[in-house]
């Protein structure tokens, strides 16, 4: 019944071109604005980004590897091992939990512009990737100085990676941001949820050691396979193959969530917030 | 805790719960059509619902029942400088506030000469935007919303801005917007500028169309409907 019609942007495939590439420069700008903005006024800046991985890394080396003498499969440091997979981890990690006020948070701005609106919580799964490609050198830096050269599979790998993590973030971040008008307590929950989820991805240990009726759960983990193609990359420079399948079907069901739910609560996002 | 067991059980009715709390129709059986390059006043008192119109015309406000067509791009003045952000620069600001309204990035940066000459801030176009007064805020939004070329441009009763000065600069742009056969829809207060600017005005009350024809009779109508207004009616138009 309640219809809403721009003739003049239906009517003409060209404008329909021309709205596409406002809104990637919309998505540039923000990007660029929350990069900015993100570490502005800290003197330590950029290196805050390398500061959660690197002491993830110390910490769970410590207790794992030195307290509890626990070996990395293959002869990989415990250190080189944590780190190939919780660079990747944080990127996810901080995205989620940055976007999930996107919507919330800019109230004023959504009650007085239309503009494609969902590049919002978008910015800040692509500015924590910027960040999280501007930490790669150090963790190559790292890998070369035990050993470990990167080889030509990375010009596959990383892109393939990156396409593959940014379609799952891209329907989280949607999803999570668009319920968080209407349910603010998500913005808790899910800082909490994702300290619980480090510990059910394969990070602090190799998805081939989980086994048992109980493991095969471990595969309903979104990031499971994601992150170990991750680290199967940095750590062996191995392209992901068909294992890679779960990553590729969640991301689809991301997708899909996240536009149903921000298209069917956009509307009431006015009465919200 | 007993409030969460609620909504977690009644999610989806909770979710609508702010439009079921009370029924309340800010407007009803208006119909409207503007013409490209009409330049249309719309009128009324506090709560008539002058300012949801514009919003919904601006797609800010859903839709409850009708059809809206709308053909062209629409520049909404309702808020000057929505989405300023403190800490960056005036350049920043006005780059991303041009492309929210509309522009490319392309054509957002062949305008930025154009709106830091028009918002006459100097050396401040490149300070961070807490060092601005309100005034400079104010300029500043003013100049990006009427540089994004509005094919139709929502005016809410921001004019009343900045000095006597910049007002009259504002006016004057958008008078020659008017010669350029944009369209304009100006929600305001003060009557006198609809009987300058506007082909047509509309008078609005409780959310349906009370009045509507030439400027000078549609406010004269007003007026002796809301007589407590005539008593200073040119107090403010002057600017």
């Amino acid at each position: 019944m309640a219809t809403w019609t721009d003739s003049h942007r239906a009517l003409s495939g060209r404008l329909n071109l021309a709205q596409l590439t406002r809104t990637l420069d919309l998505l540039l700008l923000m990007t660029a604005r929350e990069v900015k903005l993100r570490y502005q006024g800290t003197v330590l800046g950029f290196l805050w980004t390398l500061a959660k991985p690197l002491l993830l890394a110390l910490v769970f080396s410590f207790a794992l590897s030195y307290v509890l003498r626990i070996k990395a499969p293959g002869d990989a440091p415990f250190v080189l091992f944590l780190l190939s997979a919780l660079f990747p981890w944080t990127w996810f990690q901080s995205s989620i939990q940055f976007s999930a006020g996107s919507f919330s948070n800019n109230a004023p701005l959504l009650k007085k512009v239309y503009f494609p609106r969902f590049v919002l919580p978008l910015s800040a799964v692509t500015s924590q990737l910027f960040h999280f490609v501007l930490s790669i050198p150090i963790l190559v830096l790292l890998l070369v100085i035990w050993g470990y050269y990167p080889g030509l599979e990375w010009l596959v790998g990383f892109p393939l990676l990156v396409a593959i993590q940014l379609l799952i973030l891209a329907g989280a971040v949607l999803l999570v941001a668009s319920f968080n008008v209407f349910l603010r307590d998500l913005e808790h929950l899910v800082e909490v949820l994702m300290t619980l989820w480090l510990y059910l991805t394969p990070i602090i240990y190799p998805l081939s050691a989980v086994k048992g009726k109980v493991g095969h759960l471990i595969y309903l983990n979104p990031m499971a396979s994601l992150i170990q193609a991750w680290r199967d990359l940095f750590l062996d420079n191995r392209i992901p193959g068909t294992e890679i399948w779960p990553a590729l079907v969640f991301a689809a069901l991301a997708l899909l969530a996240g536009t149903i739910a921000f298209k069917s609560l956009e509307g009431q996002f006015e009465i919200a917030l | 805790m007993g409030e969460l067991k609620t909504a977690l059980l009644h999610l989806p009715t909770f979710l609508r719960a702010s439009r079921a709390r009370q029924e309340f129709w800010a407007l009803r059986d208006v119909s409207l059509s503007i013409r490209r390059g009409e330049s249309v006043g719309i009128i009324g008192p506090n709560g008539a619902g002058k300012s949801t119109l514009l919003r919904i015309v601006s797609r800010l406000a859903p839709l409850t029942k009708g059809k809206l067509t709308v053909r062209g791009r629409v520049s909404p003045l309702l808020e000057l400088g929505a989405g300023f952000h403190q800490q960056i620069s005036g350049r920043e600001n006005a780059l991303l506030n041009a492309v929210l309204l509309g522009l490319s990035r392309k054509e957002a940066k062949e305008k930025l000469a154009d709106i830091a000459d028009f918002s006459e801030l100097g050396g401040f176009f490149d300070q961070p935007m807490r060092t601005y007064s309100s005034g400079m805020y104010v300029r500043l939004g003013f100049a990006v919303a009427v540089h994004v070329r509005p094919e139709i441009l929502l005016v809410d009763e921001v004019l009343a801005v900045g000095d006597t000065e910049f007002q009259r600069k504002c006016f004057d742009h958008i008078e020659k917007l008017r010669q350029d056969k944009v369209t304009i829809v100006l929600v305001t207060h003060d009557l006198d500028s609809v009987k300058r600017f506007c082909d047509r005005a509309v008078l609005l009350n409780h959310g349906v169309i009370a009045a509507e024809g030439k400027p000078r009779e549609v406010v004269d109508e007003y007026l002796s409907r809301h007589f407590e207004f005539s008593a200073s009616p040119t107090s403010r138009g002057d600017s």
